[in-house]
């Protein structure tokens, strides 16, 4: 892995996230309505004259390529833009809200990767024992049943069956005073739920996956050396197959990264956890065209990051790919 | 006195979608300390799945060992615990696999795989296993072993990498050494190479080697003792020269004329027509009538047996009756 892979990777980055800008100020220009009329109604009425002063005001007046050029422009120098609903820069309310959405989705990746990936290593150990075919069962109905639907039967089983978790939120506030390892415990508790349920089925795909790719692996020469050198069955399974196993794994763990912060801005909502989730929701609802632009910008800059780092770590954990370009 | 090895009467069955199938059926071989058995035929004969139960590593489902005796210095493995073998296998008995390019893990340095294996069977530091490994390295012929050590396998040759089998196989002086085709997939400048190693090996270490192979060059060069297997069961056996020299089973004599004469080039090489019949269409007679020159109605009915005939045993009905 060189220097220059990793420059060039990078720049390939900055170029992706340049036509994700582009292609989202186009999405949203060409979309129906008009964003002078969402403000003046914000403002409580319009006439002619308002509606102008507005889009002079907010450069809605110029053509679109020298919008698109100012708006690039802007981006550039970190400026996303002023919400026309909050009143407040883009940046502002992304940056108070990105925190909890990050959170929430590393822990949903990690729960779902760690879990499913021990299940299926040891659905693989009997391919056609009992908890084969449950990881099996489980894994279709957890990739077939809706995110927010789990969501809801969780909310509603652990807010009057059991309630030991809160369903709502990301602190409480009668302890948003309290010691800072006191509100991280609270935080944690919160995020049981909503993690749990983005978790769920990432989980179900991992453990299918890797029980296949485990599978696959197992029946490999290698693994008969390994035998043959007396390991033991822990270390085939742990340490000479996983190790293998879990390259396919690394690579849909990359491509999932995407949907994984699209369901957590389902989830989010759901759960009332105060993430990018909820910005996003509100103001599509209120034609919040900045604020859009802006949850999507940094929507895609996490995927693009997340795919850099999968790469990275795939390279890592294959030496037959370290380095090739 | 008993061989250190000894296997007697095994029979291993597979289960398949034609049914059960025997792989092994009445296999009785045996090799003593310091001394070479050679294993020959062709494949699909069985000789993979004699190493495999030797080693207790017979996939199963859906292999198992149906019958008989596995005899390693009086211990009988096919009734010994899945703990007791793992404490075997790399170190009292170890194996060369066929497929080089594939036997290896290809995210662990060579090194570490060798020191792993010297690790399982012995109290010795990381550190020293991993220094034990260089050494074998070395022992084996690969040039530069410190720095060989960190490569992983897909940075060496088919050869390297047998080598790098070897090392591992014999890192904890095993008694038996089983070597399944350690030259197929190689070069034949290669081949003469390894074959030099084990014999090398050998002399080191005084292992009992089973050396199988279709190579009938290699049996005369290494082998002490030679056994021939067919479909699944051994059909002539002796001391190599015997063997070589006057082989009496049909299969023998065809295996044998196949040889290329030194010298004459590949377009020499000859084949037994026909083919082994698979596993599942196996009769009631012997496995080898369709191709047979010599066959009799009895051969069509009724198996048979291995039985000393002139200076080896042999299974044949027209050997024993002298027709041959
Ligand atoms: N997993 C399995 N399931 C069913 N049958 C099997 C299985 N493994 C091996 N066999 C059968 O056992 C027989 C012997 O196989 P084996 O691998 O021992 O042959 P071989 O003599 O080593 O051949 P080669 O020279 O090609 O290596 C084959 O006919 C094969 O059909
Ligand atoms: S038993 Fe009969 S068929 Fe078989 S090899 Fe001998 S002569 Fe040929
Ligand atoms: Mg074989």
């Amino acid at each position: 892995m060189t220097p220059s892979y990793l420059l060039r990777r990078l720049f390939y980055g900055l170029l992706l996230m340049l036509g994700v800008v582009v292609l989202n100020f186009l999405l949203i220009r060409l979309a129906p309505g008009d964003p002078a009329v969402v403000i003046a109604g914000e403002m409580g009425g319009a006439d002619e004259a308002l509606l102008a002063a507005i889009r002079a005001d907010y450069g809605l007046d110029k053509p679109v390529l020298t919008q698109l050029g100012i708006y690039i422009g802007n981006v550039l120098q970190g400026d996303l833009g002023q919400s026309f609903f909050f009143n407040q820069p883009v940046a502002t309310l992304i940056g108070d809200r990105i925190g909890p959405t990050i959170l929430l989705v590393l822990c949903a990746q990690v729960i779902s990767i760690l879990l499913g990936v021990f299940l299926g290593v040891i659905a693989a150990r009997k391919p056609n024992g009992v908890l084969s075919g449950f990881v099996s069962v489980f894994a279709t109905i957890g990739y077939a049943v809706p995110v927010f639907w789990t969501g809801i039967m969780l909310i509603i089983l652990f807010a009057s069956v059991f309630p030991i978790f809160p369903v709502e939120g990301m602190q409480s506030v009668r302890l948003r005073d309290a010691g800072f390892m006191i509100r991280a415990l609270d935080v944690a508790h919160h995020l049981v739920l909503p993690a749990f349920t983005l978790a769920l089925i990432y989980l179900a795909q991992y453990a299918r996956l890797s029980r296949a790719s485990m599978l696959e692996v197992l029946g490999s020469d290698y693994i008969r050396t390994a035998r043959a050198k007396g390991a033991s069955e822990r270390s085939v399974l742990f340490k000479h197959a996983l190790r293998n196993a879990s390259l396919p794994i690394l690579t849909v763990a990359g491509l999932q990264f995407g949907n994984l912060i699209s369901g957590a801005l389902l989830v989010e909502t759901v759960f009332n956890w105060p993430g990018m989730g909820r910005l996003a929701f509100d103001s599509i609802l209120r034609r919040d065209y900045p604020t859009i632009m802006g949850v999507l910008f940094f929507a895609s800059a996490m995927v693009v990051v997340a795919n850099l780092l999968t790469d990275l770590s795939y390279r890592l954990a294959d030496p037959r790919l370290r380095g090739k370009s | 006195m008993s061989a250190l090895l000894q296997i007697e009467d095994l029979r291993v069955t597979f289960n398949t979608r034609y049914g059960p199938v025997t792989a092994l059926d009445s296999v009785s071989l045996s090799v003593n300390a310091g001394e070479t058995l050679g294993v020959v035929g062709e494949s699909g004969c069985g000789k993979s799945i004699t190493a495999l139960s030797v080693m207790g590593l017979i996939p199963s489902p859906p292999g198992k060992i149906a019958g008989g005796a596995i005899r390693l210095a009086g211990e009988d493995l096919t009734q010994a615990s899945e703990a007791r073998m793992r404490a075997l296998r790399g170190a009292e008995m170890a194996m060369i696999f066929q497929e080089p390019m594939t036997s290896l893990n290809p995210v662990f340095t060579v090194g570490d795989q060798i020191a792993e294996a010297i690790m399982l069977h012995q109290k010795v530091s990381a550190d020293q296993a991993f220094r034990d490994a260089v050494a074998l390295l070395d022992r084996v012929g690969i040039p530069s072993p410190d720095r060989r050590a960190r490569d992983y396998p897909h940075q060496l040759s088919g050869g390297m990498r047998q080598r790098v089998m070897i090392a591992m196989a014999v890192s904890c002086r095993p008694r038996v050494l089983i070597a399944d085709e350690p030259t197929t997939a190689l070069d034949v400048t290669v081949q003469a190479q390894i074959f030099d190693l084990l014999n090398e090996i050998q002399r080191d270490f005084g292992a009992a080697i089973i050396l199988i192979t279709h190579d009938m060059g290699a049996i005369s060069e290494m082998a002490d003792r030679v056994a021939v297997m067919y479909a699944g069961r051994v059909i002539e056996q002796g001391r190599a020269d015997d063997v070589l020299d006057l082989p009496q089973h049909p299969y023998t004599r065809g295996l044998i004329s196949c040889i290329p004469a030194l010298g004459k080039g590949e377009d020499t090489l000859r084949e037994i027509p026909g083919v082994v019949p698979p596993l599942h269409m196996l009769g009631a007679g012997c496995a080898f009538a369709d191709r047979c020159a010599h066959r009799a109605p009895r051969c069509d009915s009724e198996k048979p047996l291995l039985q000393a005939h002139g200076h080896h045993p042999v299974a044949c009905h027209a050997v024993a009756e002298g027709r041959i």
